[in-house]
């Protein structure tokens, strides 16, 4: 009690003109507890934020058939677009007369948006980086275009998006040509400078440095020095999830978050397995998104502390129990409770592939799973349990501890969780 | 004028006539009230589902945002056999009730308590089966493909499900055509002969019968129209009409006005808020609107108001009954989705405008017809409201003079924009007539047999043709490379 109010007194704060940080508890600083793992608050333009934090990807300003009311009751209050589709529909002239995505969408929570540079370079195969930019055909009519620094940012204060990612260069993490490798990091950096001039509303929105270097470790560490020169007010951690071995992922995140400094947010982008996230806040990041959560519901899948279940399988056509037992989701909390559906597996089952509701209601209770998972990893790590909550997680998902996946069982030694300890 | 069945075989309704602007087949005002559901003022409409779920609106939407107390479902949406299942019970009858789910059907569908259930056998409208009726069973169409339903089966369905208002089988085409009078004779025989076998075997009295109306004429169905009248109606085992064709009316007015005081229920299909209007005139009740599903669908958002707004020197000419909200003009729009005449208090338009529906339906985000299933079944719903109190306060002058001015200000159809949009998604092959939806099945092939889809093949959204299908393709590559797995 009293150690909780004091660490509540000594909160450490860092401000920027557009966000404010305040780390509220630290792992490390307990001697129970050695992980990295951090709880923190970030205050956006629209509204605070807890960390660490799930963000659900609304690509085309809509999550997939939910509703901007029911992603709110989700307890969303940060979640991605994606600019290369902004871009392209409704555009940026549409973007500008409406007055942003926010607007658009209906949205008065914090919105983060990416580059629009991963897109193009993953999707066009004949996407050609330059130091001028990206250069690639327009999937309209085929005609030449080109995405500079200049131009993502453009776009992005189109979008007005509380948090914006600058435009970077990014090949594959096992890409193996270190030349490449370091030209893409050393222009990320420059592409970063012109970012940062480009920016025309530094009071109101955000920019995020991302760190490249592949799986290169001292490459990572020299990019991390060269962006934090620059002082933006958060920092993401890119080029990862690309086919990268989890060792090596892991190995990445924890050699960039040694050298970041504690007041400013952490992002690693483009990570969404729960396993993943769970490991990544030991390691000490605090942001984390990505479209499989919601692209699996679509598939019929629900994501449960037990596990991945797909609710086209035949054994649920008859199951009347909640798509997860315990989960608080409107889909699943209990029907005596406020807001609750009474969905059972059985009409997820009926459904699933045939009416776009039973997509609705996975995706509902995937995005709850994600976030819920994240506040929960909060709470403990606030009341001092983060590494016994860590040991739950995977107890939960892995009934037999010799199948604990070997990479978090090392990314967690390496902090301090022993997983297989009894 | 109120017929009250609480102490006849369907304890569970309550039908009050408020007020009838003549005795007959005419425009009336009244209350249909089941126990444990919100009572429908009528006229009114109840909302049609595909496979239990109101088209796009998950449960939670349905009881906050769509305003309906009634759902339409069709047995012939649960009882497929999967091919390595052909054995299996299906599902729906094994569910299990609780307090908030009283009903098995509500209870398998999410269904919230308060809404009225009614259950037939085919969808609305029904996809004609090649190999028609026998003589003890009718033709469904599941999504494993056509099966027959004996009237045993459907009898215990019936049971098992308790819907508020059950349907008997009845002996249909499902086509648009006119039966020859030959088929007429048949239909009417058969469909006698299953209501006599309904009202012997049905013994859940909470279930009440809505005995079928044949579209056909009633000199052909009189001896069975007789018999509900006489053998049926004084046992009150008959608790209200099914009617596939409003213009039987006039004749029941004439020949069997005994059953004039039942509510009265329309499977008529009615192609537009006009042939409501006038359906209306001839005394229906309470009409299901096969084309609401079909115009969000489509894209577009319903503009009408009964009584139709007083004239307007910005408005002249006739007023669209819908606006097409995939058309550029509506890019930028910040306006709510139906003109500020129509006041339209829905959730899309209060809290979104007309720019982000056209922004949804152009990027085919399954989001845009959620939105416009809200709104249109808003406008629907505040229709009848108006109907219902310009009868209430003005009469049969009243409701005359109304209906004349909104066939003036509207126009007689939806516009064009329906026809043009791309609507070959899948969930909806048994919806949109035969024909199509063998056309429309295959799409569903490739993703239902992605079995462990965790983020490869095709999302539910395809279907478009054309650059934008190109555009979607290639985004979608680049979603699954950023996952990474
Ligand atoms: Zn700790
Ligand atoms: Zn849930
Ligand atoms: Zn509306």
């Amino acid at each position: 009690m009293w150690a909780t109010a004091r660490r509540m007194a000594s909160h450490r704060t860092f401000t920027s003109p557009a966000l404010k940080f305040e780390l509220v508890a630290q792992c490390s600083v307990r001697m129970t507890c050695t992980t990295r793992a951090r709880a923190s608050i970030l205050t956006l333009p629209h509204g605070i934020v807890n960390l660490p934090i799930f963000m659900p990807v609304a690509t085309q300003a809509s999550l997939k058939g939910l509703t901007p009311e029911q992603l709110e009751a989700t307890n969303c209050r940060l979640c991605l677009n994606n600019t290369y589709h902004l871009g392209l529909k409704p555009g940026q002239e549409v973007l500008d007369a409406i007055g942003g995505a926010h607007k658009l969408q209906g949205w008065n929570h914090n919105i983060l948006t990416d580059s629009g540079g991963f897109q193009m370079v993953s999707l066009l195969k004949l996407a050609n980086v330059t130091e001028e930019g990206v250069r690639f055909l327009s999937p309209h009519d085929g005609s030449p275009m080109l995405l500079t620094p200049e131009h993502s940012i453009s776009l992005q204060n189109s979008i007005g998006s509380d948090i914006m990612m600058q435009l970077d260069d990014v090949i594959v993490t096992t890409c193996p040509d270190k030349v490449r490798m370091r030209e893409a990091m050393e222009r990320s950096v420059r592409w970063l400078d012109r970012c940062i001039a480009a920016h025309k509303k530094p009071e109101s929105q955000n920019l995020f440095c991302i760190i490249q270097g592949g799986l290169d470790l001292d490459m990572r560490r020299e990019c991390v020095r060269q962006m934090l020169a620059r002082d933006t007010p958060g920092i993401a951690i890119g080029g990862l999830s690309g086919g990268e071995a989890k060792d090596d992922f892991c190995k990445v995140v924890a050699a960039c978050t040694e050298l970041l400094p504690d007041l400013k947010p952490r992002y690693v982008m483009g990570i969404g397995y729960p396993e993943d996230l769970v490991v990544s806040v030991a390691l000490g990041a605090d942001m984390f998104d990505c479209v499989w959560p919601t692209r699996t519901a679509r598939f019929g899948n629900a994501i449960t502390k037990h596990g991945v279940l797909n609710m086209k399988r035949e054994i649920y056509a008859t199951d009347f129990g909640p798509i997860e037992d315990g989960c608080g989701c409107p889909c699943c909390r209990p029907v005596d409770q406020e807001g609750a559906m009474g969905v059972t597996r059985a009409f997820v089952h009926h459904n699933a592939a045939k009416e776009t509701v039973a997509a609705h209601l996975l995706t509902l209770h995937n995005v709850w799973y994600q976030l819920d998972l994240m506040r929960r990893a909060r709470e403990a790590i606030i009341q001092d349990r983060f590494p016994a909550f860590v040991k739950e997680f995977f107890a939960n998902l892995y009934p037999d501890s010799s199948k604990y996946p070997s990479w978090a069982v090392d990314a967690l030694r390496g902090v301090g969780i022993d997983l297989l300890e009894t | 004028m109120t017929v009250d069945n609480q102490d006849s075989g369907s304890p569970a309704m309550r039908f009050e006539i408020l007020k009838a602007l003549k005795d007959g087949a005419a425009a009336r005002v009244g209350r249909l009230a089941f126990a444990g559901r919100l009572p429908i003022d009528t006229p009114n409409f109840i909302a049609i589902t595909s496979r239990g779920a109101v088209p796009h609106i998950t449960p939670d939407n349905a009881e906050k945002h769509l305003k309906t107390t009634g759902a339409y479902m069709a047995l012939e949406d649960f009882i497929e056999r999967p091919q390595q299942y052909l054995k299996r019970t299906p599902p729906i009858y094994q569910a299990s009730t609780t307090p908030k789910h009283p009903t098995r059907l509500h209870s398998f569908t999410a269904t919230p308590p308060s809404v009225t259930t009614i259950l037939s056998a085919r969808r609305l409208p029904a996809v004609p089966a090649p190999m028609g009726n026998t003589t003890n069973a009718v033709s469904v169409f599941t999504s494993t493909g056509f099966q027959s339903l004996t009237t045993t089966e459907y009898h215990s369905a019936v049971e098992a499900l308790r819907p508020d208002i059950a349907i008997p089988l009845a002996d249909l085409t499902h086509t648009t055509t006119t039966p020859n009078s030959k088929r007429a004779l048949r239909m009417a025989e058969r469909t006698d002969e299953w209501t006599v076998e309904w009202f012997s075997a049905l013994s859940n009295s909470n279930v009440s019968t809505f005995a079928p109306v044949l579209p056909i004429p009633y000199s052909i169905q009189w001896e069975y129209i007789s018999r509900l009248a006489e053998d049926y109606l004084p046992t009150g085992q008959l608790a209200g009409l099914a009617l596939y064709d409003a213009d039987v009316l006039p004749d029941l007015e004439s020949h069997s006005p005994s059953l004039l005081p039942l509510p009265r229920l329309a499977f008529t299909n009615p192609p537009t808020p006009h042939h409501i209007l006038r359906q209306i005139s001839l005394g229906i009740d309470l009409f299901t609107l096969p084309f609401l599903n079909q115009i969000s669908d489509a894209g577009l958002a319903l503009s009408f108001t009964f009584p139709a707004p007083p004239d307007s020197k910005d408005m002249p000419g006739p007023q669209p009954l819908a606006i097409d909200l995939s058309h550029p003009t509506h890019a930028t729009s910040l306006l709510p989705l139906s003109p500020t005449t129509t006041n339209c208090a829905c959730y899309a338009c209060t809290s979104h405008h007309r720019a982000y529906i056209h922004h949804l339906l152009h990027a085919r985000e399954m989001l845009g017809w959620t939105l416009l299933q809200i709104h249109n079944h808003a406008v629907i719903s505040s229709f009848f409201a108006g109907v219902r109190a310009t009868i209430a306060e003005g009469g049969a002058d009243a409701l005359e003079q109304a209906t004349k001015r909104f066939a003036t200000v509207y126009e007689a159809d939806f516009p064009e924009g329906m026809a043009e949009r791309p609507r070959a998604r899948g969930y909806q092959f048994k919806s949109v007539g035969g024909g199509e939806g063998k056309r429309n099945k295959p799409a569903w092939g490739k993703l239902g047999g992605n079995e462990d889809g965790n983020g490869e093949g095709k999302t539910e959204e395809r279907g478009g043709e054309e650059e934008d299908g190109i555009v979607k393709a290639v985004e979608e590559m680049a979603v699954e490379e950023k996952e990474g797995r």
